[in-house]
């Protein structure tokens, strides 16, 4: 780097100093008061209505997939009825969906194991892409009859080879497909209840966790014991 | 006719009366030590550097500031903070040395009569500006309070006109007012108390103006006597009893207790938030320790409310539980699992007085709006509270509330959702979040 470069970089980091200490405040009694709670700072509860980014036929085919992860039983409520599905469309239609938070322009190479996911297609276009391979396969092998209406065995038997990685769709990796569908049941099923799954906190209950609660210096000290403590919601209303 | 002569007395003896009453009301003879003739903006004959350092303190102590200075403005005592008070909205003004738009062309002897009798060139106060408080202060203070203002630099800036609705617009009926509740005499030391005691006196009656929010007030605004320092509602904020009662007031705070919330805004019992932040921070903090002991040595000396604890309620009543378990969700973090609070950071519920008191409007505005601890020298995390308008709905507020006003060894009243409902409306926060389901 040569003596001008480096003058200019040096301008430069000082005038980002400046910006970012702009956007700072002393605190002091000439503080704006009280500083309450900015809109921007709330949990975003998911929108009311129908699906927002699932066909109807995606949502139909996402719920048969989530209910044989997740079925009712003695534990609680499947997967499609604790809000799974609601939960995923709105993810899909989100910041999540949209791969916002991932780095995805080029190059594009295969990476290693370690490196994590290597894909170009954000969530939604993998859901997108997935499901039209599933039912493609699901057609051609059972008689034009979509994986909902499967039954039990047949749903199991592709479920359990996709996730050992033997079975592929055009553009979709099985595996990795069956993966992520895995992923957004789980964080459907126990994720607050503000974001649409979770339904009764079904999930918490389930595991037995308390919730959105402050502070257990109450229960600290009662190891081993149950503690029934009744799961709470970021929001009150919500259940 | 014998009848018609006796009328014509009584109509005489109630105009003499009257009349003395009025004249006793604006009667500002004592102002006469100030002089008349040099302008505050005129060349400064003398500068007596003691005398302007003093003045700066009485300025401090009087809280001038809290008033003529509009929020966020660096120009101070050039006014411009609306008072919303029961009649409307009243401007503070300007009382900078400024010739066209502050006081600059006002004499010492003009500055006394507004100060200590509402009284300034451009018509009569409204008693918003504290005169009744102000007319304690001694002659020295107010010489010492003059050579600062002169000081202060001039701002040229207009006052705003008032907000006041018909007939409180019509100043002149403040001399009405003055002979109904203005006290017209100095301050008038006590033979058989302490100098520490009657200096307190002096600061609480006098510059402090503690009255002006603790004490309760009749419909016209004037101060109820009887009931001196035993707790108002203003601005939607509940001023707390400072007289002697143990339950709502301060019969159990110590003398330490009191100058300790002064001096740094909290103590082991409270933190100072809302309008008593802002006094603290301008004001109390940077008054003498010796002059902050003498207010606590005054302040436990005055005879309290007679307001007894009631019963606390059940812990069964449906209020009660519901309240607990939005306490320890929503609350206990932060003020703790026995309600103890955080202390120097986060107000204890426990035995506060102010939490146990009649009066419920800073309990619901906190809640609605958030709060922040007063920001001191000595204290200056200044701890925020959060809104939790957003997530708690107006039953759960009254009930959370009278939880807390009844557990730890409190005890007082249950609080109504409706009560939340208009303050809700009043203080236009938002309606709690709307959650499909």
């Amino acid at each position: 780097m040569d003596r001008r470069k480096a003058l200019t970089s040096i301008a430069q980091l000082s005038a980002l100093g400046v910006a970012a200490s702009t956007n700072a405040a002393i605190l002091n009694h000439k503080s704006q008061r009280p500083p309450g709670s900015p809109d921007s700072g709330l949990p975003a509860p998911i929108s009311k209505g129908g699906y927002v980014y699932f066909s109807a036929g995606e949502a139909k085919e996402v719920g048969a997939i989530f209910d044989r992860l997740i079925p009712a039983d003695e534990l609680g409520m499947s997967a499609s009825d604790a809000g799974c599905v609601v939960y995923t469309d709105r993810q899909l239609a989100g910041p999540f969906g949209k791969a916002a938070s991932v780095y995805r322009l080029g190059p594009i190479k295969d990476g290693t194991p370690q490196q994590g996911p290597q894909m170009k297609q954000t969530p939604a276009k993998r859901y997108r892409v997935g499901l039209v391979g599933l039912d493609t396969y699901c057609r051609q092998q059972f008689g034009g009859k979509p994986f909902s209406a499967l039954n039990e065995d047949q749903q199991v038997d592709i479920l359990t080879k996709m996730e050992a990685g033997k079975l592929s769709f055009a553009g979709t990796d099985g595996q990795e497909f069956f993966a992520l569908l895995l992923q957004n049941v789980q964080e459907g099923y126990l994720s607050d209840p503000i974001y649409g799954g979770n339904k009764d906190m079904v999930g918490w209950k389930m595991i037995g966790f308390p919730g959105a609660r402050y502070d257990y210096r109450p229960y600290v000290m009662k190891k081993g014991q149950p503690l029934n403590l009744e799961p709470v919601s970021l929001f009150n209303g919500a259940s | 006719m014998i009848m018609k002569k006796i009328i014509w007395l009584v109509v005489l003896v109630v105009v003499i009366v009257a009349g003395a009453m009025l004249y006793r009301g604006g009667n500002v003879s004592t102002d006469n030590v100030a002089d008349d003739t040099i302008k505050a903006a005129d060349a400064s004959p003398v500068s007596d550097a003691a005398a302007i350092k003093r003045g700066a303190y009485v300025a401090v102590a009087a809280d001038c500031v809290a008033c003529h200075n509009a929020p966020g403005s660096s120009e101070a005592f050039a006014g411009g903070y609306g008072l919303k008070t029961p009649f409307g909205v009243i401007t503070s003004t300007n009382i900078t040395p400024d010739r066209e738009t502050g006081i600059g062309n006002w004499t010492e002897r003009d500055f006394f009569r507004a100060v200590r009798h509402g009284k300034s060139p451009h018509g009569l106060l409204y008693p918003a500006m504290p005169y009744n408080a102000y007319v304690k202060l001694s002659d020295q203070d107010m010489h010492d309070l003059w050579a600062y203002m002169r000081t202060v630099k001039p701002v040229s800036k207009t006052n705003a006109p008032d907000q006041l609705g018909f007939p409180y617009n019509i100043r002149l009926m403040m001399a009405g007012w003055n002979m109904l509740f203005f006290d017209n005499s100095p301050f008038k030391s006590s033979e058989d108390q302490s100098a520490d005691w009657n200096r307190g006196a002096y600061l609480v009656d006098g510059a402090g103006h503690c009255a002006s929010c603790h004490t309760p007030k009749n419909g016209l605004g004037g101060d109820i006597t009887s009931e001196y320092l035993q707790g108002y509602t203003l601005q939607g904020w509940f001023a707390p009893e400072i007289a002697g009662n143990p339950h709502v007031g301060l019969g159990n705070w110590s003398n330490q207790d009191i100058a300790g919330y002064l001096k740094t805004g909290s103590n082991t019992k409270a933190v100072a938030s809302g309008p008593m932040a802002e006094a603290v921070e301008n004001s109390t903090q940077h008054m003498t320790d010796a002059d902050l002991a003498a207010i606590a040595t005054y302040l436990k000396s005055v005879k309290g409310s007679n307001d007894a604890a009631p019963q606390p309620l059940a812990e069964t009543d449906a209020q009660m539980s519901h309240g607990k378990q939005l306490y320890e969700v929503n609350c206990s973090a932060c003020h703790n699992v026995q309600g103890q609070g955080l202390e120097g950071m986060v107000t204890a519920f426990a035995g506060n007085p102010a939490i146990q008191s009649h009066g419920h409007g800073s309990l619901i505005q906190t809640v609605l709006k958030g709060g922040r601890a007063a920001i001191t020298d000595s204290n200056p995390t200044g701890a925020g509270m959060p809104s939790f308008a957003w997530k708690l709905s107006d039953a759960d507020i009254a009930d959370v509330l009278t939880y807390v006003r009844n557990s730890w060894g409190n005890a007082a009243g249950p609080i109504n959702a409706d009560e939340v409902k208009s303050s809700r409306q009043s203080l236009d926060v938002r309606q709690p979040m709307a959650v499909p389901n």
